[in-house]
């Protein structure tokens, strides 16, 4: 999609801020580190750089995300998740060559990927080289790492100049990403360049209405926003309240986080809540869903969402330490240390954790 | 204790964790910039360009600084947008001259800021003549289109701006009148014209007249700079819209053949579709049916695409054609459009520039108003870093393969203070064809003219020292324009082909010609308006390459179809509806 490798609710809304948990990782949130093959050598400069390197993609800082995973790997260079995570960095810097290389040591460190091997795909379709795009993407495509993959194999039929098979992709793709604007927009294309104008404006008309709601959503994110800088909660809610979709857990998810950005807990409740049970997978809802929680006192509560965040993203420092806290406030003292000793590891330079560990080991001594 | 504790934890968890604390995604600002990243840069082809430009403005005599609101700053979206040049024969001599537009500023008239006319004295330089011509005149001007409308063997200007559009008529004794009035041009109220272009699109033989609008401005009711989301860019308050302000509708004025013109907007069906932020205006018949369509880049919205049905009326298809939006189906902020045929399958591309952060679009024609983005198969996404205006589609170097050009320029200067990634002034944009499609950057190998950095926004290309190559002329904001005199090496050949029409418009707007050379066919289309606002030599060039003849066939506007045979390189050939060539001319050098 024209360069631009961001994909998810950062994909659907690029310009907006997401919000207390910050921005969705372009990769991050679509592979969960355990997926990606492991060699297991762990050593305290490693992790923290590395939960640095995540917290940091999460951010879209991708420059000094990849410093983090450079520097672990100058301290384990055989770790295939930072050479993973690195590598897609890279790709997202626009550096191509490079990134291309990483991903292929990462093969070498942990064998055959679908993962990989998608971006592999990526890779060769930036770089022009259809026949190989078609190949990779085509080999991980019946059970593909991210729902996006038949989409870019179409675009890669295409343009090879195979619009029949392009179009058989996108098809697919149109039935995986049913509100992707850009899917339904180039399967029009493919149903124009074939002539087979009935279809071809039934896309469009998708692409139109699909078009026409992100445009309105991205004009309701900007009238909430403004209303919750600049107006009473009371006023602002009405116009935040045109982003709520019972059915579609980005937007949910988007309006919980504005209304947590600015400190309305109690509104940001529901629409997580309601985004969880729609997207049980979403890193985002359920650790802004604790986030929630945790601001309104309600420690019992904030320790379900917490867990399955850290479940999720287990380097991601935010939610570790903020599950810690939790456990702390419910006085599972134990269980807190623990925790709170690996948020300590993710992030050692952390004195605020370091001194409340200190006193929950001084006390277990007690 | 233990409350103490837990009380000074949740202190430092609000401040570290939840709530603020995350980076925020830059406001969009008015413009729709996508943030693209720049594709990687590949390994350089080594081979040689054989063009090279140098800027001979001020040798030339083309010395007085365009002038367009305050130099330091853009308050208002107006002072932004700058204006179009023009490449003219306005006497008939054979040799271009040259026309400026210009802006003034909001606090009242400035000393020497006018609209002027260059006359070509025939050894590289130029005598202002605008007084002379009656051409004096202060105000926003914005695009130019050229034409003899009257069908009296003189080109006539029509002129775009705010508030009121200009119709000068050419008298063919080196005067001008304005008959804006008297055409019945002149409008009510304020209003903001921006693209323009002559098209006879009844093939009645007449030239009537389509013009853009931008929005709705007015000095008054504009929001304050940095007001609003749509004022800011990169988090420096800057001029507001065009997101935010109220879009505008094209208008379409029938020409009734006794100077006068009726507005055809409603009737033909220009005038029934959603508003637009309407900029550059490029009439060519698109779709090889032998009518002429309009395509209209848009700014921040979907561009637009008028096809002509034949009958008097327009559908507008931009959707349907792939001209409207970019490969993925979002709007780029659309501001210029060259026309030519890019992979010499002869048929008519389009090229069209957007803000920063976003690539250009080349759209390849694959035939029945089908178009596609090949922009990144192309290779130009590689250039990403400058807001781009008026650009071209033409043989630079005369090897046969159409190049890509654009000028560029930012139009928020008080950003470069904060962000000097973001310069105000920018270098020019020139992709040399490779061949099979594929396009290569070059920064530093045509000359330091292109390197040279300037706020620009109007080009047109046309040969002025008569030497069979294409040189470019700029507006810069600001700055006297810019001259490139192009000196081709290497020995490529060229056709430079003339069209007089007799039973269509005599400027023989709307034809196309379709070059035959050494096993490739390219098609040209004499436009009235193209790049940025501007519009340039109404002779075609054709680089031929290695080939030392051509073959031509052209369709004229009234639908007459023409062939000729064998035309030998290095020559302007004029070519005369029905009659065949009727002139044949070798330059000097």
């Amino acid at each position: 999609m024209t360069g631009d490798v961001t994909r998810n609710v950062a994909a659907l809304f690029p310009i907006i801020a997401l919000g207390f948990a910050g921005a969705a990782g372009m990769s991050q949130a679509q592979v969960p580190s355990a997926r990606v093959p492991s060699v297991q050598v762990e050593g305290s400069g490693t992790e923290a750089h590395f939960s640095r390197g995540v917290q940091l993609m999460q951010e879209q800082m991708f420059e000094a995300a990849a410093g983090e995973f450079e520097q672990a790997l100058s301290v384990n260079a055989a770790d295939p998740k930072a050479r993973f995570e690195f590598a897609v960095c890279l790709l997202s810097l626009g550096r191509n060559d490079e990134a291309r290389k990483q991903f292929e040591q990462v093969q070498k460190l942990a064998g055959e990927s679908r993962y990989v091997t998608y971006y592999l795909g990526r890779l060769d379709l930036l770089a022009n080289d259809y026949a190989s795009a078609i190949k990779r993407l085509g080999s991980v495509a019946e059970d593909p790492p991210f729902p996006d993959t038949a989409f870019h194999l179409g675009v890669a039929y295409i343009s090879s100049g195979d619009v029949a098979a392009g179009t058989k992709w996108l098809e697919r793709a149109a039935k995986l990403l049913p509100r992707d604007y850009r899917v339904h927009y180039r399967l029009a294309r493919a149903y124009s360049s074939g002539r087979r104008e009935q279809e071809a404006a039934r896309e469009y008309d998708l692409y139109t209405q699909l078009r026409d709601e992100h445009k309105n959503t991205e004009k309701d994110v900007r009238d909430c926003t403004s209303g919750l800088r600049t107006e009473p909660l009371a006023a602002a809610r009405e116009a935040c309240h045109r982003i709520y979709d019972p059915n579609d857990a980005d937007k949910l998810t988007l309006l919980g986080q504005l209304f947590g950005d600015a400190g309305a807990f109690a509104e940001a409740l529901d629409p997580l809540k309601r985004a969880v049970q729609l997207d049980a997978n979403s890193f985002e809802a359920w650790h802004n869903l604790g986030v929630t929680y945790f601001r309104l006192n309600r420690y019992k509560e904030a320790r379900g969402p917490l867990e399955k965040a850290v479940a999720l993203r287990p380097e991601f420092y935010g939610s570790v330490v903020l599950l810690g806290a939790t456990l702390y406030m419910l006085g599972d003292d134990e269980a807190a240390l623990l925790v709170l000793e690996r948020a300590h590891r993710l992030n050692p330079a952390d004195a605020q954790t370091a001194a409340v560990l200190e006193k929950l080991r001084g006390r277990k001594k007690e | 204790m233990r409350g103490v504790t837990r009380r000074e934890f949740l202190a430092i968890l609000a401040a570290g964790t939840a709530g603020a604390g995350v980076s925020r995604a830059q406001e969009p600002g008015g413009m729709a910039s996508r943030g693209v990243r720049p594709q990687p840069r590949g390994k350089p082809s080594g081979l040689r360009f054989h063009a090279r430009f140098t800027d001979v403005a001020a040798h030339a005599g083309l010395r007085a600084p365009v002038t367009y609101g305050p130099s330091d700053r853009m308050d208002y979206i107006l002072e932004s947008m700058g204006c179009g040049v023009a490449f003219l024969d306005y006497d008939n001599d054979g040799w271009l001259d040259i026309f400026l537009l210009s802006g003034t500023h909001r606090e009242g008239p400035v000393e020497g800021a006018t609209n002027r006319l260059y006359k070509n004295n025939r050894d590289g330089t130029f005598t202002d003549v605008t007084a002379k011509a009656g051409l004096v005149r202060q105000g926003w001007a914005c695009g130019v289109t050229v034409g003899d409308y009257n069908n009296d063997g003189f080109e006539d200007l029509f002129i775009t701006g705010w508030p009121q559009n200009i119709l000068y008529r050419n008298n063919g004794d080196g005067t001008f009148t304005d008959v804006t009035e008297a055409a019945g041009l002149s409008h009510p109220g304020k209003r903001w014209g921006s693209g323009c272009t002559w098209v006879d699109y009844d093939r009645d033989g007449r030239l009537d007249l389509f013009v853009s609008n931008y929005l709705v401005f007015d000095f008054d009711k504009i929001p304050a700079t940095g007001k609003d989301p749509n004022c800011n860019f990169k988090g420096v308050p800057v001029n507001c819209g065009p997101r935010g302000l109220v879009p505008e509708r094209p208008m379409l004025y029938h020409n009734n053949g006794d100077g006068t013109f009726t507005d055809v907007t409603e009737r033909s069906g220009v005038g029934s579709l959603k508003p637009g932020f309407g900029l550059t205006a490029v009439a060519a018949d698109l779709d090889g049916d032998g009518w002429q369509d309009i395509y209209v880049a848009c700014d921040s919205t979907p561009s637009l695409v008028f096809r002509n049905r034949g009958d008097g009326t327009f559908a507008e298809q931009g959707l349907l054609s792939g001209l409207a939006v970019n490969e993925d189906g979002n709007e780029q902020a659309g501001m210029g459009i060259a026309i030519g045929d890019f992979d010499t399958d002869g048929r008519l591309d389009a090229l069209k520039t957007h803000f920063a952060e976003d690539t250009v679009a080349l759209y390849r024609n694959a035939g029945h108003l089908v178009f596609e983005d090949v922009t990144l198969r192309a290779g130009l996404g590689v250039e990403t870093r400058y807001v781009g205006w008026g650009d071209g589609i033409a043989d630079l170097d005369n090897d046969g393969l159409p190049d890509l050009f654009w000028v560029t320029g930012s139009t928020f200067p008080e950003v470069e203070r904060k962000h000097p990634e973001f310069p105000h002034k920018t270098p020019r944009v020139l992709f040399r064809n490779l061949g099979g499609g594929r396009f290569e950057e070059l920064l530093d190998a045509a000359g330091s003219a292109i390197a040279e950095a300037h706020s620009s926004r109007g080009v047109a290309f046309g040969d002025f020292d008569n030497d069979g190559d294409l040189d470019i002329l700029i507006m810069n904001m600001n700055e006297p324009p810019s001259l490139l005199r192009n000196d081709v090496r290497g020995g490529g050949h060229w056709l430079k082909v003339k069209l007089v029409g007799t039973r269509s418009n005599a400027s023989a707007i709307g034809a196309v010609a379709t070059a035959a050379y050494g096993g490739r066919r390219q098609a040209q289309a004499v436009l009235a308006a193209s790049g940025y606002l501007s519009c340039g030599d109404r002779r075609l060039h054709f680089g031929l390459g290695a080939a030392t003849t051509a073959d031509l066939e052209i369709v004229w506007p009234s639908g007459v179809r023409e062939s000729v045979k064998g035309l030998r390189a290095d020559e302007l050939v004029t070519v005369k509806e029905g009659a065949g060539v009727v002139a044949r001319e070798r330059f000097r050098s």
